[in-house]
């Protein structure tokens, strides 16, 4: 007990007294999780609004396959992009291994399902009469795509930061994609995996403290848009 | 005002699965036009009504534009999108205030030269004052009904498709409608209303279409081919 919390009393004192290495984890992590789940929101809408509305052999199939990835555990997307971006894969010419564009691809791919699926139910209980108004008030599809986005706002949020809480905090990926080296590609989940290891706990109860913030921004972030849309007055 | 037109709709036949709801009909639309059209519960009223607004592709459907030869729904399809405004039995309204609703439709009309102004006419018109920043979605369905014409106003559309406009409706909303109705009739709009309640339009109305066995059926007017109405609708006009 004494231990945890000397641990927990020495994290604070780390945070606060603005360690600079601690906040350099905290930055990579942001830095690489905010750019995977910026590049996964455009396709992600776009997928999910052609399940909901489009209308294609292999629909069904496609819906039952992001499902299936939504649990797909985190080291098996890492060790699938590692084989393809390793010296022998089919990628391997690019370099990409261990560098924080390939942990990067890693919560690309792990929070696209999730977008993809979240998106896709907000828009199935969306009424299709909006689309159908925007339509039938002359808007392109484009324009008519932005308005049912809009329309469904609030699920959007909601799944943007459920994505954003999933690849924040993965490991698994970060640490075969990234290597978890120092100053580069290691980030809050990869550095507490290490400090533990080390028998640093300060280190790593001052990140999870930090990730623990976080779940709490997002959660109470969540509420607040959820709240927004409440059908209560 | 809305210059003389014509849309001929031909060999319309859809089906959902096995279930046959059209069936090889037709209809002729002109300017200055009130169809309405009834039949049973399923008779596919709503559906033809989809069809013509552009938003339900028909197994065949030929279009014929004024005197033009015809051409396949799917090819006149973003045409229709353009010049037919489909109004939803209960009209949807965007996320936001009355006024939000209004201006959505306005700016999609580049040919409105004052949107504000426009905006401000068109809100005075359908007696919506002093509701511009209540929730749509608080609006009573009378109140949404207006907004929904309110919008197909200031879009100028050839052709209104309305789908049950008065269900729901108390009387003083209902004369409120068919006012509205009238005023777009004779501004060119031809109007096509689908209910179950035609007695409702029938000062308004210029031909009564009956949809039964998959086809439209010429109702009250004894004319043997749907497609040719012109002479019913001249006789209805003097």
């Amino acid at each position: 007990m004494d231990v945890l919390l000397t641990s927990t009393a020495e994290a604070f004192r780390l945070l606060f007294s603005g360690n600079p290495e601690i906040w350099e984890i905290v930055g990579i992590s942001f830095r690489v999780s905010s750019m995977a789940i910026l590049a996964a929101v455009p396709p992600a809408l776009v997928i999910a609004f052609t399940l909901a509305y489009g209308s294609f052999p292999g629909r069904r199939f496609l819906i039952s396959l992001f499902n299936t990835f939504l649990s797909v555990p985190a080291v098996v997307i890492g060790l699938t992009l590692f084989i393809i971006l390793s010296r022998q894969g089919p990628m391997g010419d690019f370099k990409l291994l261990f560098t924080q564009t390939a942990m990067g691809l890693g919560q690309f791919f792990l929070c696209l399902p999730i977008l993809v699926c979240m998106a896709h139910v907000s828009l199935q209980a969306a009424d299709r009469a909006a689309w159908e108004t925007a339509r039938t008030l002359g808007a392109n599809r484009l324009r008519a795509f932005f308005t049912v986005l809009y329309e469904i706002r609030f699920g959007l949020t909601a799944a943007l930061l459920a994505g954003y809480g999933r690849i924040i905090s993965e490991v698994g990926a970060s640490m075969m994609l990234g290597g978890n080296i120092a100053h580069y590609t290691r980030n809050i989940p990869t550095a507490i995996a290490l400090e533990t290891s080390k028998g640093a706990f300060a280190e790593g109860i001052a990140l999870g403290i930090v990730l623990l913030f976080l779940a709490f921004v997002l959660n109470s972030l969540l509420q607040y848009v959820q709240g927004k849309g409440s059908i209560n007055p | 005002m809305i210059e003389n037109f014509r849309i001929g709709f031909r060999e319309i036949s859809k089906s959902f699965g096995s279930n046959q709801v059209l069936e090889q009909t037709a209809i002729s639309i002109a300017s200055h036009d009130c169809i309405v059209i009834t039949g049973n519960n399923g008779a596919g009223k709503t559906t033809l009504l989809r069809i013509i607004a552009g938003l339900e592709k028909p197994g065949h459907c030929e279009i014929s534009l004024d005197d033009a030869s015809p051409e396949p729904w799917r090819r006149l399809r973003k045409r229709l999108l353009k010049s037919v405004m489909y109004l939803h039995q209960q009209p949807y309204m965007f996320a936001g205030s009355l006024l939000r609703n209004i201006e959505y439709a306005a700016r999609l009309n580049p040919a409105l030269a004052d949107r504000e102004s426009s905006v401000q006419k068109a809100v005075s018109w359908a007696g919506l004052e002093g509701l511009e920043s209540q929730s749509a979605a608080s609006l009573s369905g009378g109140q949404k009904q207006r907004v929904a014409l309110t919008r197909a106003r200031l879009c100028h559309p050839q052709v209104l498709l309305l789908d049950e406009p008065t269900a729901n409706l108390d009387s003083e909303s209902r004369e409120r409608t068919l006012q509205m109705l009238r005023e777009f009739r004779d501004s060119g709009t031809a109007i096509v209303i689908v209910t179950h309640d035609p007695g409702v339009f029938s000062d308004l109305a210029t031909s009564k279409l009956h949809l039964q066995d998959h086809r439209i059926q010429a109702d009250d007017i004894g004319a043997a081919d749907v497609v040719e109405l012109d002479s019913v609708r001249q006789s209805k006009k003097r």
